[in-house]
């Protein structure tokens, strides 16, 4: 690609000998350029702020301000495009050119009348020029593409946010709370709970491996898929028990098809709040705490296969008994896994003394809290992975 | 990134070559593996002696492996720490994967095996 500058270049002629001024501004005429003389140093940099000249050719020994001392004083401009300056030297000494390269000069002339030296000079700046403004133009371009797909992620990251429930409520005597912190714009972690019927409590939390867009364009179609009615009716069964597993399962044969390597852990929970039962299947994600109304805490579930890696395996559903004034903190593997400055990750048993400590928090501020550790824990560093942090208190 | 050795006669143990298996390293991981797989290596064993630590894309590109030998040949691992172990439990793989204590006792069970 070769960008042809349409307009002639302007060149100032800095020069005080108005015989060779004129010698030199005809010269460049006759070359194709727009010359503009300038009596003196002053003056060039004068003319150099008003007009879109990118070369200057100066005459070494001017009065007021000579060729280096005008050099010195362009590259202290900051006129956002670079100015090639040429020289005109006399009988001098090399140690004038040592000193004028040294202020920025990047080319010399000898004094005389010698056109073809000039037009070689000048057509080598323009080479130059036009490379700039070749390099300058993808520069634009490139930006303009990135601000876009910015400007996109940003608006994929609010459409996920709004998919993601902001919990700060009061679900049939259980008090939710939830915190999300995406390690990129986007993330790869989704959660929901739902009001399944008059006593029936529904939750989830996931987290698509991996992280970025990928792993957020999973998340979002599954936040789509996990509605309240396909959560109500692959989990509850007439009366018996709650079957969390048969939503898991279910999840697994529709993601387990892909050839990809991609997969996702999750905890899926349904809370009766008048009994405290509460029955649960753990897919590969985090065990989460749950902290007994006297301080007592102790993880909860012992794994099973994450969902989308392998067909047909078996998850299982579990029991346990959510005691009024117990709380369950879930937290994606992002918490346990933060690394402080020393490659020291932050570790579940740090984590459950954590959670045993915010006992007394409101169940508002817990996640946050558990949140803020972290982030100092990680010393200001963003988070590698996408975390997320989901308290429930059963008052 | 990875290391691997042949042992006689077809046993092939590769060590990822990296502390961490992670978003940063997986797909190379996979990729590298996979070729070995496509030049015929049918039996592996992956040691993680020196792997401390796999996130969840460490585990998918492991996975992926797997999946990728298939009925076609056997892979099993060994030199796991007491983390990557817990990892193990947690999401089931060590039903998956036939895990060894180190290389030697992969190798000698796969040599058993055959």
């Amino acid at each position: 690609m070769w960008f042809v500058v349409t307009c002639p270049l302007e060149i100032i002629v800095a020069e005080d000998n108005i015989i060779q001024r004129t010698y030199l501004t005809r010269l460049i005429e006759k070359l194709g350029y727009t010359p503009i003389p300038a009596a003196d140093g002053k003056e060039a940099l004068e003319v150099l702020q008003t007009s879109r000249a990118q070369i200057i050719i100066s005459d070494y020994q001017m009065p007021h301000i000579n060729g280096i001392e005008l050099t010195r004083k362009v590259r202290e401009l900051d006129l956002g495009h670079y100015v090639h300056i040429i020289l005109i030297t006399g009988s001098e000494t090399d140690d004038i050119r040592a000193e004028a390269l040294e202020a920025g000069a990047d080319d010399f002339l000898s004094k005389g009348r010698d056109p073809v030296a000039l037009r070689a000079r000048i057509r080598a700046a323009t080479r130059l020029i036009n490379h700039a403004t070749e390099l300058a133009e993808q520069h634009r371009i490139l930006k303009e593409a990135n601000d876009r797909i910015n400007e996109d992620l940003k608006a994929a990251a609010n459409a996920q946010r709004q998919l993601l429930p902001d919990i700060h409520k009061d679900i049939l005597g259980v008090q939710i709370a939830s915190a999300f912190v995406p390690s990129a714009v986007v993330s790869g972690d989704m959660f929901g709970c739902f009001e399944l019927n008059e006593t029936k409590l529904g939750f989830y939390a996931v987290d698509v491996s991996g992280h970025g867009i990928h792993a957020s364009l999973l998340s979002v179609a599954i936040g789509h898929l996990i509605t309240p009615e396909y959560f109500s009716n692959t989990v509850i069964k007439g009366n018996g028990p709650a079957d969390p597993a048969a939503l898991v399962e279910d999840l697994n044969n529709r993601f387990s098809v892909s050839e990809n390597d991609d997969y996702f852990t999750m905890f899926c929970g349904v809370l009766d709040c008048e009994t405290g039962e509460l029955d649960f299947c753990q897919a590969a994600y985090p065990s989460p705490f749950y902290v007994a109304p006297d301080g007592h805490s102790a993880p909860v579930g012992d794994g099973g296969f994450p969902v989308g890696m392998f067909l047909g395996v078996e998850y299982e559903n579990n029991q346990m008994t959510f005691e009024k004034g117990g709380s369950l903190l879930i937290y994606s593997d992002a918490a346990p896994e933060a690394e402080n400055a020393e490659a020291v990750s932050y570790g579940t048993e740090r984590l459950q003394r954590l959670v045993e400590q915010c006992k007394d928090v409101p169940t508002d501020d817990m996640p946050d809290m558990v949140a803020n550790v972290l982030k100092k824990w990680r010393a200001g560093q963003a988070l590698e992975d996408d975390l997320t942090v989901v308290a429930l208190k059963r008052t | 990134m990875i290391h691997s050795k042949l042992h006689d006669p077809d046993i092939m143990v590769v060590r990822p070559g990296v502390d961490r298996l992670t978003a940063v390293n997986a797909k190379a991981f996979k990729e590298e593996v996979a070729a070995l797989i496509d030049a015929g290596a049918s039996r592996l064993v992956i040691d993680f002696k020196d792997t401390g630590f796999l996130d969840s894309s460490g585990l998918g590109a492991l996975t992926g492996v797997l999946k990728k030998i298939g009925h076609r040949g056997d892979l099993v691992v060994c030199g796991l720490n007491p983390d990557v172990s817990q990892l193990f439990r947690i999401c089931r793989m060590d039903r998956v994967f036939s895990v060894y204590a180190d290389e030697a006792d992969a190798i000698q069970a796969l040599k058993e095996k055959s």
